[in-house]
């Protein structure tokens, strides 16, 4: 065990304010860039998951908002009967906000029997049989139901679309947390207008051996001189596309997360700094001791490393802990990002925090274990 | 053979342009169970000549050997573990470790050698017990009064039981009655519990008290306190 863990404890209690002061700053920058890997990570599983190379989105042509997409709901039957097509579901999409919003509500409308067959949806609360059941019955993410409080049973409303909760649902696409499933005839009639026949997007499900791009440059060549001409691409590219904006951002954001590392480091090699100059003769008494160089050194490193390591683990543990508990996503066009948080992206964090912790620590602690004793002892 | 032998020992450093050499081909020894005292005015080479037998400073050239040690030839981290088994220090202004208790003081010498945490307690223990500081062993520095603090000063530099205790300037921030206490704690270090004393000191009432009196001016030996001189041990 290391002998002098009381000493380097101690050390850093006596000047609290400064110690509480980096070891904040620490799980500040941690806190940022947990954040911001876990909305890479969502961003990255929306765009490259196996299922979302495998499946097409049918969208209308030169529309973005699903607002303003609307396809003939009957170009499923004409598009199942393409080869190397196995289903196609058609979805109605309202969403309260097109732009790119952390509280978008996106409510997708689908056939049930379809719902159920394609999406791995974990009920938490409520009955299928009653979502079923009835025409406004809506399941809804665990995210969403968190975020806005709500439990089976409860009835809202969003814009002009009211539904009644029947069940609460945890889903294996962490993005479909953020959703609110309804029965596509309802999404189709709601908010005082008939839309029954149209819908904002065909989701179609491919044959293992089939080619998506083939597939794709088919169902829009089919309805090219149709009433409605389509743009079909691979889910993942259909989402990419979508977000693209954000998609950039996020990418921007990115190099925010390496300036919190870089702001740790600057953050935690000033503290040790100032540390090992206020106590160059207190090293020198300790090297008169017996304590070697070296030991010195290790000394300086340990602090370093507890500052970070211990605002690491808070910074990681509470980003966890909110992203865990508010399911936060963000949502462009009817797309939602959820924030991923993962064992891997907090083992990563608290490898961050040490690995900046140890290279903090090396120049001063380079530097304490070469001064001369003798000129030290002399020192202030 | 003597327990310290310094041979033609010569320290110079660089200062600017000039060469200033503290230490000027000093030769003497210390017996075991010594209590010496190096005299000397300021400037004249005798916290130069302690810090080079403590081993925390080295030398220009010449030898200093400790307990058959030619401490001179050891690298740095061989250095240390050398003074953590052998040198006892005792500084002017204690130099206590502000955020240690005076028993975790005392105690620090000790983790740095092979021990059990029960044999460090007893020899922390023992060591407090002999500066009669029991009663304060969880006080801080700050805690304490200036004579306490030396007094723990001392404990920690006994407590490993090293081969040489050197002190340097020890009553030199106490006043005449803690001096007289401190003076007479290491009259007792050296006589109840056998250690050699190696004391740095400018008063002359301080430096009487030794067994032997050592006088350096300007870096050289003018008073070595015995008759024979290491050359003559040397080619005898």
């Amino acid at each position: 065990m290391f002998p002098f863990a009381p000493y380097v404890v101690k050390s850093l209690w006596r000047h609290r304010a400064r110690t509480i002061l980096t070891v904040s700053g620490t799980a500040v920058a941690l806190l940022v860039f947990c954040f911001i890997g876990s909305v890479q990570k969502g961003l990255l599983a929306l765009t490259e998951d196996q299922e979302a190379g495998r499946t097409l989105i049918v969208f209308q042509e030169n529309r973005f908002c699903p607002q303003s997409s609307k396809l003939p709901q009957d170009y499923a039957s004409t598009i199942a009967k393409l080869p190397g097509v196995t289903d196609v579901v058609p979805i109605k999409v309202f969403t309260n906000n097109c732009r790119a919003s952390l509280d978008s509500i996106v409510f997708q409308g689908l056939p049930a029997e379809k719902l159920k067959q394609w999406r791995e949806l974990s009920l938490q609360s409520g009955d299928w049989g009653s979502f079923e059941g009835q025409d406004d019955a809506a399941l809804v993410g665990q995210a969403v139901a968190g975020r806005r409080n709500l439990a089976a049973g409860d009835k809202f409303t969003i814009g002009d679309v009211s539904v009644v909760v029947k069940g609460i649902f945890a889903s294996s696409v962490a993005a479909e947390d953020n959703l609110v499933f309804t029965h596509l005839d309802f999404l189709q009639r709601t908010r005082g207008v008939n839309e029954a026949g149209t819908v904002t997007q065909l989701e179609v499900h491919l044959a293992d051996n089939a080619d998506p791009e083939a597939v794709a440059a088919k169902i829009d060549a089919e309805f090219h001189s149709g009433p409605v001409a389509t743009t079909t691409r691979t889910k993942g590219m259909f989402q990419a596309d979508t977000v693209s904006d954000l998609a950039e951002l996020i990418g921007f954001v990115h190099w925010l997360g390496y300036a919190c590392v870089g702001l740790v480091l600057s953050l935690v090699a000033t503290t040790t700094v100032m540390a090992v100059q206020d106590r160059i003769k207190e090293h020198a008494v300790l090297q008169t001791l017996g304590v070697r160089p070296l030991g010195v050194f290790r000394l300086v490193i340990a602090e370093s490393l507890l500052l970070t390591v211990i605002g690491g683990v808070l910074g990681v543990v509470g980003s966890m802990a909110f992203l865990y508990s508010t399911g936060l996503s963000v949502a462009a066009e009817g797309v939602t990002i959820a924030f991923r948080p993962s064992w891997d992206l907090a083992g990563q964090g608290i490898l961050i925090a040490f690995v900046v912790g140890l290279i903090a620590g090396l120049a001063p602690g380079w530097q304490a274990a070469q001064s001369q004793i003798v000129a030290a002892l002399r020192h202030g | 053979m003597s327990l310290v032998e310094v041979i033609n020992v010569t320290k110079e450093y660089a200062n600017g342009e000039e060469t200033i050499r503290p230490l000027d081909g000093v030769s003497l020894t210390i017996e075991q169970g010594d209590f010496a005292s190096l005299m000397g005015a300021s400037g004249s080479g005798k916290s130069t000549l302690l810090n080079l037998i403590a081993g925390i400073d080295l030398v220009t050239s010449g030898e200093i050997i400790v307990a058959d040690t030619d401490i001179t030839r050891l690298s740095r981290g061989k250095l240390a573990d050398w003074r953590a088994a052998n040198i006892g220090y005792i500084f002017q202004t204690h130099n206590l470790i502000p955020v240690l208790t005076a028993y975790e003081n005392v105690e620090l010498p000790l983790v740095l050698l092979p021990m059990t945490a029960a044999e460090r307690r007893k020899r922390v223990q023992i060591a407090l017990e002999a500066v009669d500081l029991t009663s304060r062993a969880t006080h801080y520095p700050r805690q304490m009064s200036g004579g306490q603090e030396q007094r723990v000063g001392i404990a920690r530099a006994i407590v490993a039981n090293p081969t040489i205790v050197v002190a340097d300037e020890p009553t030199g921030s106490l006043d005449d009655e803690t001096t007289e206490q401190i003076l007479e704690l290491l009259g007792r270090v050296n006589q109840e519990l056998g250690m050699t004393l190696l004391m740095v000191t400018h008063d002359a009432d301080a430096g009487s008290r030794a067994k032997r009196r050592i006088r350096l001016e300007r870096g050289r030996l003018i008073e070595n306190g015995q008759e024979t001189s290491v050359h003559t041990l040397r080619t005898a």
